[in-house]
């Protein structure tokens, strides 16, 4: 600041020598450069980084993010720059691209410094790698490994800091992890918008804190633990609870909300461990809510695995082939008195609802099906919206591919308690409000993957499969249509709900021969009359190179390849693997 | 006994005039000799067509000891491939390590410590007179000679104790590393070896005056399965069965590895290629190789077992203990393997049966992208149907010996 108010120089005194005139540029508007003898052209003020990597070329970095304002404090992306002053190397992750520059990412002066820099983050770098969540997918690991790979020459002990401090409700740090890139302070000041977190202290002593007396409890604090290079910054709920090179994922879609925010889907062997943001510019580009990271607990817990005849007292466990037979029956007796309803969760995929809503209009006679699904909740202008249902757009899309109108639940309630709806065929159990008259309708089948009151108060309750054990669509607010994948082959005697769907529609003397979520939607999906858009593709998931069901102790990485293997996915459009075991009855 | 009975075994006792005269069949007969059969080594099957006691052909059928080795070690780190290796000859394990050693050493272009050298090539001599060993034991067994076998079978498990005492294991030695060997000898491990040295030189001399001037054996095996030089290397021949045609073509001296440069010793070629040369030369190979090990016990000096590069070996414990920068070296070798660079190698190395070849292919990851092996014994075992061609079917056996297939690499 003080070097503004010096006054200017006086004009007599001889101007220094400057640097040479750049040379004209070959490529008009564009500037063209060098990168370790390749030559490249982009557009002006291109960084160093993004030119190398468009190229191919890997330059190590912590602190740059492509969707953050630039650090430039790790060191790690430091080149060789023809134009740098003194010879000095530059941050590729700052510097621009000037005319006719040429830039070196790996003279020995460059490797030098990139092992220099290891070794310094390494000096205070605690010992943590068995006991940390990060390892596996640690950059200080892979850039170790493969940048610096010396023995420690440290004499003397490290730096000791606070090992837990719990930064808010979702976040828990470790500082002596912790490498100071300060990824997840631009985070909350740029994206998130609430600059809650900060480095205090200077120095060895210098630590990512929040400001006393408040808590990093942002909506989407969540994030930073993504955007941590290091193991730092943890999830209080996943942390030291897997291992993530045992474990396998599967692009999932987060159930929280109607954005329907891509995600990875973490697993190992029957179980969800965590959901992780996965890039979709459109959607979410890379980040999602703390409430939707949560949204994985129901696929574990609460689950309604076996099928049940009777309510409360009378209830007894039945096999599902048995229970949906029973079910057809009491709706075909109900159907014939008249007064039967259908209820479809905006939870459940498209290609369940279709296949719901055909066995409604068709098998059942219905001319109207009321939409459940959860309450409203909080919404921003960023991702999180109101509706808290991933498909409430589905269902209406396929109620109306039927010829079906949706109503909303309030009047089913209002029906049945008026006694004009004596039967209720539920698919999905969630509900917007108390379940009221509905608790004690003489016939109730209920679809549930979850238990809930709808589920306790069943006569006839199929057990259902959730978003991690089916293939299938949800239609996103913007009518978006997105694909998810299975995980693992559904718990129990848990089946999809458009296969009880259409269990059920056959036993009601419907043809719904489909065998999977695939083909119910090759059926069915004409209906739709391409709603989705042309450029919809439901084979557009390449499934191909995954491993799924039944996944052998470390047979898969965090992004589902091999350990260590690179190049081994199929090409996309190849035919899935199946490498898991299907349990008898699939 | 009836009356009535009796006189029906008569009448079959009896032999018909009618069979007495007739000519001899001139049917040629199938036999099938294996898989499960005390005269066929490991578990091969020969289906033999006869024609009065030669053979007119013979068929091979091999594959009851497959295990799928270079597909399953596509699904294993680099370093995990040693045990599988360890299974190919699994009479002369080390040699498999070492050769697969230093076929990924050539792709990592590392230059392994000199001791680990000199340990490789002492283990791997030893290994040589095992293999070598074991044959000549069998080839006395098969005509008849028991206690030559039983001899040899002596001196092989003395070998074997020395080399558990080095390695923990007598058949299974996993001994090498990429970048080294798993560990150094113990303490008076090489007086005892050259005292066990000693002890073998008698049995192998032992054997040399049971068998070289023996009536029978010679018999059995001079001129009996003969293999000209100019067909052994049209049959791709290597190894001790190619020397004895009169090839003097040894990796060792063609191509010196590890330390046999330094070392002095002979190649000991035959001049008839029959299953007789065959044995002769490895005779001499076992003496040749005793000389080697008492050169190396002698000349090797103290020294690291292994590179010390965190990228390619453990770090030692207390670093994986005690600094972050081994135990994450330690956690990235043990959990993604040991980053190959990409591209391609063969590694070639002269093992008890002759070239053993590993072709590599990394795709610059932790795991092997592809593995070919070029087993030594194939060659030999693939040529057995033309080296028998017309000889007798008593013959099958000793000249199946001495071509030494072993089940483990050839069948991979």
């Amino acid at each position: 600041m003080a070097e503004e108010k010096k006054p200017e120089a006086p004009a007599a005194a001889p101007k220094p020598a400057g640097p040479p005139a750049p040379p004209p540029p070959r490529n008009p508007g564009m500037v063209t450069a060098t990168i370790d003898g390749r030559e490249v052209v982009v557009k002006p003020g291109t960084t160093v980084i993004e030119a190398a990597t468009a190229m191919g070329i890997e330059i190590p970095y912590y602190c740059w993010h492509k969707r953050l304002s630039v650090a430039a404090n790790c060191r790690m992306c430091l080149v060789e720059m023809s134009n740098a002053p003194g010879g000095k190397l530059m941050p590729g992750c700052q510097a621009t691209l000037g005319e006719g520059v040429a830039v070196k990412t790996d003279t020995a002066k460059v490797k030098d410094q990139q092992r220099a820099t290891l070794e310094f983050l390494l000096l205070n770098h605690p010992v943590d790698c068995s006991i940390c969540d990060q390892a596996g997918e640690c950059k200080l690991q892979d850039y170790y490994v493969q940048y610096d790979a010396k023995p420690s020459r440290l004499d003397i002990p490290k730096n000791v800091k606070q090992k837990r401090v719990a930064l808010g409700p979702t976040v828990t740090l470790d500082q002596e992890r912790c490498i100071l890139c300060t990824r997840c302070v631009r985070f909350m000041r740029e994206v998130a918008k609430n600059p809650q977190l900060g480095v205090a202290n200077r120095g060895t002593r210098s630590e990512i804190t929040a400001f006393p007396g408040q808590p990093l409890d942002d909506k989407y604090a969540g994030n930073v633990v993504d955007l941590c290079p290091v193991g730092a910054l943890t999830s209080t709920d996943f942390r030291f609870s897997g291992r993530v090179w045992f474990m396998s994922t599967a692009r999932s879609i987060c159930t929280g909300c109607s954005r329907g925010c891509n995600v990875s889907l973490d697993y190992l062997g029957e179980s969800a461990y965590r959901l992780r943001p996965r890039e979709n510019q459109a959607v979410n580009q890379e980040w999602m809510c703390d409430q939707g990271r949560l949204t994985y607990k129901p696929f574990n817990t609460g689950r309604v695995l076996k099928a049940r005849l009777g309510r409360g007292p009378e209830g007894r466990p039945e096999g599902r082939d048995a229970a949906v037979a029973a079910a057809a029956t009491a709706l075909a007796a109900a159907r014939a008195r008249g007064g039967v309803a259908v209820l479809l969760s905006p939870l459940c995929s498209l290609e369940d609802l279709l296949v719901a809503c055909a066995v409604a209009g068709e098998g059942l006679g219905v001319t109207e099906v009321y939409a459940g699904g959860r309450p409203d909740g909080w919404h921003d202008q960023f991702l999180k919206q109101a509706d808290e249902n991933p498909n409430r757009k589905g269902l209406e899309l396929a109620a109306r591919a039927f010829g079906l109108a949706v109503r909303p639940f309030a009047e089913l309630v209002a029906a049945a308690g008026a006694g004009t709806v004596k039967a209720l065929w539920a698919v999905g159990a969630e509900l917007p409000a108390a379940a009221g008259a509905l608790a004690s309708l003489p016939t109730l089948v209920v679809q549930a993957s979850n238990g809930g009151p709808l589920a306790e108060a069943a006569t006839v309750l199929l057990p259902a499969a959730t978003v991690a054990e089916a293939d299938g669509t949800y239609v996103n607010f913007e009518g978006r249509g997105q694909r998810f994948e299975a995980a693992w082959f559904p718990r129990g005697e848990a089946r999809p709900h458009a296969d009880l769907a259409a269990a059920l529609g056959r036993g009601l003397g419907l043809k719904t021969p489909w065998r999977s979520n695939r083909e119910a939607w090759l059926a069915l999906s004409p209906k739709l009359a391409g709603a989705l858009g042309p450029d919809f593709s439901w084979d557009s998931l390449p499934s191909a190179g995954r491993r799924r069901g039944f996944v052998p102790l470390a047979a898969g990485t965090v992004d589902g390849r091999l350990a260590g293997q690179k190049d081994r996915m199929a090409p996309e459009g190849a035919e899935p693997i199946e490498r898991g075991v299907a349990p008898s009855g699939w | 006994m009836s009356t009535e009975v009796k006189e029906v075994v008569k009448q079959v006792a009896a032999p018909r005039s009618s069979e007495l005269d007739a000519p001899l069949s001139s049917k040629r007969m199938l036999v099938n000799l294996g898989p499960s059969h005390p005269a066929m080594h490991g578990t091969a099957r020969a289906v033999v067509e006869l024609e009065g006691e030669n053979i007119a052909s013979c068929k091979l059928d091999i594959g009851f000891l497959h295990r799928g080795f270079e597909k399953s070690c596509e699904n294993v780190t680099w370093t995990q491939v040693f045990p599988y290796t360890d299974r190919l000859n699994y009479v002369s394990s080390i040699m498999n390590n070492v050769g697969f050693a230093l076929a990924v050493e050539k792709l990592c272009k590392l230059e392994v410590p000199e001791r680990a050298q000199y340990l490789r090539t002492i283990t791997s001599e030893i290994h040589r007179i095992c293999d070598h060993l074991t044959l000549v034991g069998a080839l006395g067994l098969e005509l008849g000679a028991m206690t030559v076998f039983l001899y040899a079978i002596e001196g092989r498990d003395l070998l074997w104790d020395r080399l558990t005492e080095l390695c923990g294991a007598r058949l299974t030695s996993n001994y090498a590393r990429i970048g080294g060997v798993s560990r150094d000898i113990p303490e008076g491990w090489s007086e005892k070896t050259v005292a066990t040295l000693d002890r073998v030189v008698l049995i192998r001399d032992e054997i040399d005056a049971l068998l070289t001037r023996n009536r029978i054996f010679v018999d059995r095996t001079r001129g009996v399965g003969t293999v000209s030089r100019a067909d052994a290397l049209d049959l791709g021949f290597t190894g001790p069965c190619l020397r004895a045609s009169g090839e003097p073509y040894d990796i060792r001296k063609a191509a010196p590895y590890l330390v046999y440069d330094r070392l002095d010793f002979d190649i000991p070629v035959g001049s008839n290629g029959d299953t007789f040369d065959r044995y002769l030369v490895r005779i001499e190979e076992m003496k040749q190789s005793d000389r080697m090990v008492r050169q190396c016990l002698r000349d090797m000096a103290p020294g690291e077992l292994v590179v010390r590069d965190f990228r390619y070996v453990l770090p030692p414990k207390p670093e994986v203990y005690g600094t972050i920068e081994g135990v994450m070296a330690h956690f990235k070798l043990i959990m993604e393997g040991i980053q190959v660079p990409a591209g391609e190698a063969y590694g070639y190395t002269e093992a008890a049966n002759g070239e053993l070849g590993f072709y590599l292919v990394s795709d610059g990851s932790g795991r092997p992208y592809k593995i070919g092996l070029r087993a030594p014994g194939w060659p030999m075992l693939a040529a057995l149907p033309v080296i028998l061609q017309g000889a007798l079917l008593s013959d099958l056996v000793p000249v199946f010996d001495s071509i030494n297939m072993i089940g483990g690499e050839v069948e991979q």
